[in-house]
């Protein structure tokens, strides 16, 4: 599996292939922890704000929020604690950036939260990973221990009057726990359905407290961010989102892996078919779904010769998104249909069951997917589907229903053929009543 | 907001307590100590994930009404709680699973790539389905969500431990080392 | 909540609301009417149904307006074709798993959902797949499921929670495998039966009526609680002279206490269609012979003629009248009009367990009102046990506390539930509590009621702060274990307590329904209470006319046998009529009309749900008919409104009350009590100071939390003679199957039926 930066220096990739990479010596020698010296000794708890905002650092979980902007967002005069927490829960389909980065180059992250705490005030961060990831909890264990050896983490760090503690905790198996307030909730130990918002986290989150939830590459992004400064950052990328983003590219190319592309590159089909060293066994490319599962389906046609950028305004250009930035490619043997009924399959099985549509419309649909797939499909049952879907969308209480809804809304416009054949077993010729 | 809410402390046991609960040595006690310790103390309920882990690892591989009677006990919350919060999440059991217990991912990225390849050897070698163990208590086999291996598909996971790049041939092999003692179940 | 006004628009017309209040409210208030299951007042917002969505403008998406504050400038639209297409698609959705049993559901004709697809159903059923399946089952002996037709609304849980503290039952699984249950699929707790009255389907059910009546058979009457003094507000539900079932459904009836009810309110009904039921009146010609079936006109001259008798032989004063606080109003007046204007006896009471008499002579205060306690600041409760004895009270506490913010201070003996939500408990030892109330009254006895407390004297000056740092209401609460003097100190502290921002409000927790009602009647004010009369019995006192029957708490009951004549008003036999030389059938209050007064002062209407059982025949009109064989006549005209118009006349807290008045009950009516000066207490600050002195400084403090329902449960006259009850008292032992009823599978004494054919039988 490959893993490293393409068109760009590294950055976020710089160490991942260095022996002994997890190392606190490792990352001291090629520059760790400097940042976090730069911020405790010369800068104050806004100043790093205002670089972070410069940085046009958008967050990497998936909504693509602008960071700097959610860090102001956190009352300074609060008399309660703050809390910063890390969202490693990564359980997206296609998805497995984060588990490289935190695999080969924990101490990024932890310094990361660190300089994030030191900007908000927050004394204790949590790192939420999810269950099935436990090898990363313990090297991040092994690694907050090391630091802490190192009085990078705990009181007084550094000698500054700084202190903050890092912890991990572990997740147990449930994707909606990605979801910023459900994943507060699991760390309360309740169950982890979304909350409410308002209020929003930087308000109310925590155990009631202040609190700010950044993906692991958000954070490991600000290490950076401080040392060359917001401005050189955001040049890196564009104007509205700077720096370089990690993608997880997994299906029918020749080199999967983990690819560090500034942001805005060009273009996706060279990206593929070059970089990711083209489709397996001298196949067609027939669908990409670009950001994570949760976004829309994009046929070859939509991308070949398409000169698609890579950041979050040309994939929405293109009809996608750059959600989480994991690529699914799928060659001419996958039948959209199954891909999408594998799809819906995931989404029923971690819907939390708290809002009505998400629970019954992904039940429903699975079952209808399973029906079509015995053979039984009906003719009426695509505008059943997306009439279902337009129900659930927009509807539900938290985005991880309408994220159920779109991969099968774009699926059945851009793959119409694929569902056609499902749905007329017998009389092939009718036309499609999509 | 009008209202107000203030964590509910916990009241008496309601619900029927196991007549027995677990108790545990001190080295696995210390480790809980140190769980707890990460969260403020009247927050002990949020140590409740790690918690399980450690009672299904001591426990027999699941939640069993002595080890659910210690949770209970150890976190100040109803024996319903932890019945709320163990149904939850996947990783949880409360049921016993096998020994070895095979976790294959079923998710996009694995299924193009040959999931049910993984799924049907290691049906054909252990004789059993998916949610199913075998009579020697030693193999369960499980269909799950993606693991975020999507760019070393397919896989599965035994325990915690990864399995990456998979072919029937690995399959056989890894099955054959369970048998024979020779893997750990990945289970910590 | 501020009270500024902010302008919303909805649907085109423009509205002065409060700032801040719920979108959903203010819809249904200005006649938009808005569906939705999760949403219930006064409930944590739980925004899942997703039914309730309106537009409004710039925001993205539709919202739910149960989220929804009113900020100014808002502009909504409740009714568009993609408002309705979402609504129908969420009963769509709702409907989809759900089974079409509704002609075999108990909920049937009053179930939410089903209304619900009448108007936002489809035409057209869409979901042509397997429904999930999962049996029905009971999860106590109260409460029977159907899992399936749950919509996950979750309102059961938040009352658990949020209203009794219990949180028994939760949501388990995920996603569309989530159910509600508990662990081990036992429910254990005080089966209060609200989870069954806020579900909207028919998943949670009653399971002592299950399959016994639908809805419409049946006829709804609105009565007031027999059980405890909260005096909640329900609806007997009765078929053909039948008590079938009780229900606080805010379809039916909607009282203070809105669809709240506790085991006993609702459950401990089915006494009064009782095998045992006393039938005919009775009588022992012979002491120590039997008790004789008679006719009314029979036993009503025996008993005439036999107190005339004593009258004659021994004076007036050696008859003793003693009525019931579980009785109504209108019984206890004739029982006191008997006593003074018929015998003309001094000798009078009633058989409560503690008398308030002290307490009301010194009321210097209003009487909280539970709505009152719910928007409390402060409550501070000496003694008592309001969860399982006044269950009403203990939710508003605690609902107060928690959804309210208001601080809950406790002194008591036992280390109660409710300290669980308490910001202060004063754990004192047995006995001691008007050692603290001492030191409420005079801060300079702080240090003695300290020391004879058990607590640490900064914990009673914190606790004094507490009172004099409220702004707002405080609510002073106490229970039995305060005598006389200290009773007087209470009803007295409003003078000491009150300032311009800070209300004082008392509350005392008598054990009846009509406790208070006993006291306002003024049967309370007799000579003798009821324990003196007992052991006046056969010396002072000869002949006895009781409407009820003695408590065990009023010591043995063989004095009776020493008098010369006992007339007993019982629906059962008891150890009262045991002794009795006449025993008279009386109607319950299921079978009467009248008034009974609660721990509030709210004077409430009893109703008339089914004609007298047998030969029974309401109190008031027993005593009556007495009185007109003992040549007088009370002139009632056979009507209780005639005697609550006298009762109006003469007791001066419910003057000018008539039941017109009283009819609504979601507009209660308080008495109005009258409001006592500052009276010189130094007399009972002295004695309740030596009193003090004197106690001693050993006792052990009683360390461990009373379990659920030790109260709740005890199988009493009434509530024994309900078998789930003893089941309950008997552990709640789980049946060997949940498929089946556990009455049908388990003796009481929680051993298994021997009889298997019971279990085969099937429910
Ligand atoms: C259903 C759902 C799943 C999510 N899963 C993840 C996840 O696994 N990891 C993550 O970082 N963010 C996830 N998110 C996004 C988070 O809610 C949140 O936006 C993010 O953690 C914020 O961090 P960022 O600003 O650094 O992106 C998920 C959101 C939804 C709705
Ligand atoms: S959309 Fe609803 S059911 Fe689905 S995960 Fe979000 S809250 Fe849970
Ligand atoms: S009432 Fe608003 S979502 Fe249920």
């Amino acid at each position: 599996m490959f893993i490293g930066a393409i068109g760009c220096e590294p950055l976020q990739l710089r160490r991942v292939n260095l022996e002994n990479s997890a190392s606190l010596e490792v990352y001291r020698s090629n520059g760790g922890y400097e940042a976090l010296n730069k911020v405790l000794t010369s800068m104050s708890p806004d100043d790093v704000i205002a670089e972070v905002k410069k940085s046009a650092l958008r967050g990497r979980g998936g909504a693509g929020f602008p960071t700097g902007m959610k860090w102001s967002f956190v009352p300074k005069d609060s008399p309660k604690p703050k809390y910063v927490v890390c969202n490693a829960d990564e359980s997206e389909p296609g998805t497995f950036k984060d588990r490289y980065l935190m695999e080969r180059d924990p101490h990024m992250l932890i310094e990361g939260m660190l300089i994030a705490a030191y900007a908000l005030g927050s004394h204790v961060t949590y790192c939420y990973t999810r269950g099935e990831y436990r090898y990363l909890i313990e090297i991040m264990d092994r690694a907050i221990a090391e630091a802490r050896a190192a009085g990078l983490v705990g009181e007084n760090i550094s000698g500054s009057n700084f202190s903050c503690e890092v912890y991990t905790h572990s997740g147990a198996g449930a994707y909606i726990c990605g979801e910023e307030t459900a994943l507060l909730n699991s760390l309360e130990g309740l169950r982890g359905h979304p909350r409410m918002k308002p209020p929003f986290p930087a308000i109310a989150g925590l155990y009631g407290c202040p609190t700010v939830v950044n993906n692991v590459e958000t954070l490991t992004a600000v290490p950076d961010i401080i040392k060359m400064g917001g401005e050189a950052y955001q040049k890196l990328g564009t104007e509205k989102s700077g720096g370089t983003k990690v993608w997880s590219v997994s299906g029918h190319v020749n080199r999967p892996g983990v690819y560090e592309l500034p942001m805005g590159y060009d273009d996706m089909e060279k990206f593929i078919m070059e970089d990711c060293g083209g489709i397996r066994d001298g196949k067609k490319l027939k669908a990409v779904i670009p950001g994570g599962s949760s976004v829309y389906i994009m046929p070859a046609s939509d991308i070949l010769g398409k000169d698609v950028k890579m950041d979050y305004e040309g994939l929405v250009a293109a009809g996608s998104m750059v959600g989480s930035g994991g690529f699914i490619v799928m060659d001419e043997t996958v039948d959209i249909f199954e891909s999408t009924k594998n799809l819906i399959e995931f989404y029923k099985h971690e819907s939390c069951g708290w809002c009505t549509p998400c629970r019954e419309g992904t039940d429903w649909l699975v079952k209808i997917f399973k029906r079509i797939a015995r053979g039984e499909g009906r003719p009426e049952d695509a505008q059943l589907i997306l009439d279902l879907c337009d129900n659930i969308e927009g509807k539900s209480f938290c985005p991880l229903g309408d994220a159920a809804a779109w991969p099968i809304q774009s699926a059945i416009k851009k793959f119409p053929d694929d569902f056609k054949r499902h749905l007329m077993p017998i009389v092939e010729t009718e036309t499609a009543t999509v | 907001m009008s209202q107000q809410f203030t964590p509910n402390n916990p009241l008496p046991q309601e619900a029927k307590v196991p007549a027995e609960m677990a108790v545990f040595s001190p080295q696995v006690e210390a480790e809980i100590d140190g769980h707890l310790a990460k969260y403020p103390p009247d927050r002990k309920r949020s140590a409740i994930l790690p918690l399980m882990f450690i009672v299904q690892r001591e426990r027999g591989g699941y939640l069993d009404p002595p080890g659910v009677a210690y949770l209970a006990d150890r976190l100040g919350v109803r024996i319903t709680d932890i019945w709320e919060v163990a149904t939850f999440y996947s990783m949880i059991n409360t049921e016993p699973v096998g020994k070895y217990h095979l976790q294959i991912c079923k998710t996009l990225s694995c299924k193009i790539l040959g999931a049910n390849k993984v799924t049907a050897q290691c049906m054909e070698r252990l004789g059993i389905k998916p949610g199913e163990t075998t009579a020697d208590g030693l193999f369960s086999i499980s269909e799950v969500e993606c693991l975020g291996s999507c760019g070393t598909a397919p896989m599965m996971q035994i325990g915690f431990d990864y399995y990456e790049n998979l072919t029937t041939e690995k399959v056989d092999e890894i099955i054959e080392k369970c048998r024979s003692g020779q893997l750990g179940n990945g289970v910590r | 909540m501020s009270t500024e006004l902010v302008k919303v628009t909805i649907n085109g017309q423009e509205f002065q609301v409060e700032k801040g209040s719920r979108l959903i409210d203010v819809c249904r208030e200005k006649g938009n009417d808005i569906p939705s299951f999760c949403y219930y007042s006064d409930l944590a917002l739980q925004a899942s149904c997703r039914m309730c969505l309106v537009r409004i403008e710039k925001m993205p998406k539709l919202q739910t307006s149960c989220t929804i504050t009113c900020t100014d400038g808002m502009i909504v639209t409740t009714r568009s074709e993609e408002i309705e297409k979402a609504q129908r698609a969420m009963v769509e959705f709702l409907l989809a798993n759900h089974p079409l049993d509704c002609p075999v559901c108990d909920r049937g004709g009053e179930c939410e959902l089903q209304e619900m697809a009448f108007d936002w159903g489809g035409l057209e059923e869409r979901f042509t797949e397997r429904k999930n399946y999962a049996p029905e089952k009971y999860l106590s002996p109260m409460v029977a499921n159907d899992p399936q037709r749950c919509i996950l609304c979750k309102r059961c849980t938040r009352v658990c929670d949020e209203w009794m503290g219990e949180d028994a039952i939760e949501a388990g699984g995920r996603g569309a495998n989530t159910v509600i249950g508990t662990y081990g699929g036992w429910l254990n707790c005080s089966q209060c039966g609200n989870c069954i009255e806020v579900c909207p389907t028919g998943t949670l059910l009653d399971a002592t009526y299950r399959h016994q009546a639908r809805p419409w058979e049946q006829s709804q009457t609105i009565s007031t609680c027999t059980y405890c003094s909260d005096g909640c507000e329900m609806s007997l539900g009765s078929r053909a002279g039948e008590l079938m079932r009780i229900v606080a459904r805010d379809r039916y009836v909607n009282g203070h206490n809105g669809e709240f009810l506790c085991i006993k309110g609702r459950f401990g009904h089915p006494f009064v269609n009782h095998e045992e039921r006393l039938r005919t009146p009775l009588i022992r010609y012979k002491k120590g012979g039997k008790l004789i079936p008679a006719t009314w006109d029979e036993a009503i001259r025996f008993t005439a003629t036999k107190l005339d008798a004593v009258a004659e032989k021994y004076g007036a004063s050696a008859i003793g009248v003693v009525g019931s606080p579980r009785i109504t109003n209108e019984s206890l007046y004739a029982l006191h009009k008997f006593a003074t204007e018929v015998v003309g006896t001094d000798n009078y009471t009633a058989t409560d367990a503690f008398s308030l008499q002290p307490f009301f002579d010194n009321l210097a205060g209003p009487l909280a009102t539970h709505r009152d306690i719910r928007h409390a600041k402060t409550i501070l409760l000496i003694g008592g046990e309001p969860e399982e004895l006044q269950p009403f009270t203990g939710k508003q506490i605690r609902q107060a506390v928690r959804n309210g913010g208001a601080q809950l201070l406790i002194v008591n003996s036992v280390p109660i539930r409710l300290k669980q939500q308490a910001a202060k408990f004063l754990h004192v030892r047995r006995g001691t509590e008007e050692a603290v109330v001492l030191a409420i009254a005079n801060q300079a006895h702080n240090k003695l009621a300290a020391q004879k407390a058990g607590v640490e004297e900064i914990e009673l000056i914190e606790l004094r702060r507490a009172l004099t740092g409220t702004e707002g209401d405080l609510v002073i609460m106490f229970g039995g274990e305060l005598g006389p003097e200290a009773q007087a100190v209470v009803g007295q502290l409003p003078h000491t307590f009150s300032r311009e921002s800070r209300r004082v409000l008392l509350h005392p927790l008598p054990l009846y329904n009509n406790s208070v009602g006993a006291h306002d009647i003024g049967l309370m004010r007799g000579h003798m209470s009821a324990t003196e009369m007992l052991g006046a019995a056969g010396d002072a006192v000869r002949a006895m006319y009781v409407a009820g029957s003695f408590l065990p708490e009023h010591s043995a009951q063989q004095g009776l046998s020493k008098l010369d004549f006992l007339v007993v008003q019982e629906l059962f036999e008891t150890e009262t009529t045991a002794h009795a030389d006449v025993v008279l059938p009386a109607a319950s209050w299921a079978e009467s009309d009248g008034t009974f007064t609660n721990n509030d002062g709210l004077v409430q209407r009893v109703r008339q749900s089914i004609p007298p059982v047998h030969q029974s025949r309401q109190d008031w009109v027993i005593t009556s008919q007495l009185a007109k064989e003992l040549g007088v006549d009370f002139g009632f005209q056979m009507s209780a409104s005639a005697v609550f118009k006298e009762i109006a006349e003469r007791v001066p807290a419910y003057e000018g009350l008539r039941y017109p008045l009283l009819k609504d009950e979601s507009k209660p009516v308080q008495a109005k009590h009258t409001i006592a000066e500052k009276n010189d207490l130094s007399r009972e600050l002295e004695s309740m100071r030596a009193r003090v002195e004197a106690m001693a400084e050993t006792a052990e403090k009683i360390m461990g939390t009373p379990e659920v329902g030790h109260e709740l449960f005890k199988p009493g006259t009434l509530t024994g003679k309900v078998p789930q009850f003893h089941l309950l008292a008997a552990g709640n032992p789980e049946p060997p199957t949940v498929a089946i009823s556990p009455l049908y599978q388990i003796t009481i004494d929680g051993g298994l039926q021997r009889r298997s054919e019971a279990v085969a039988a099937g429910d």
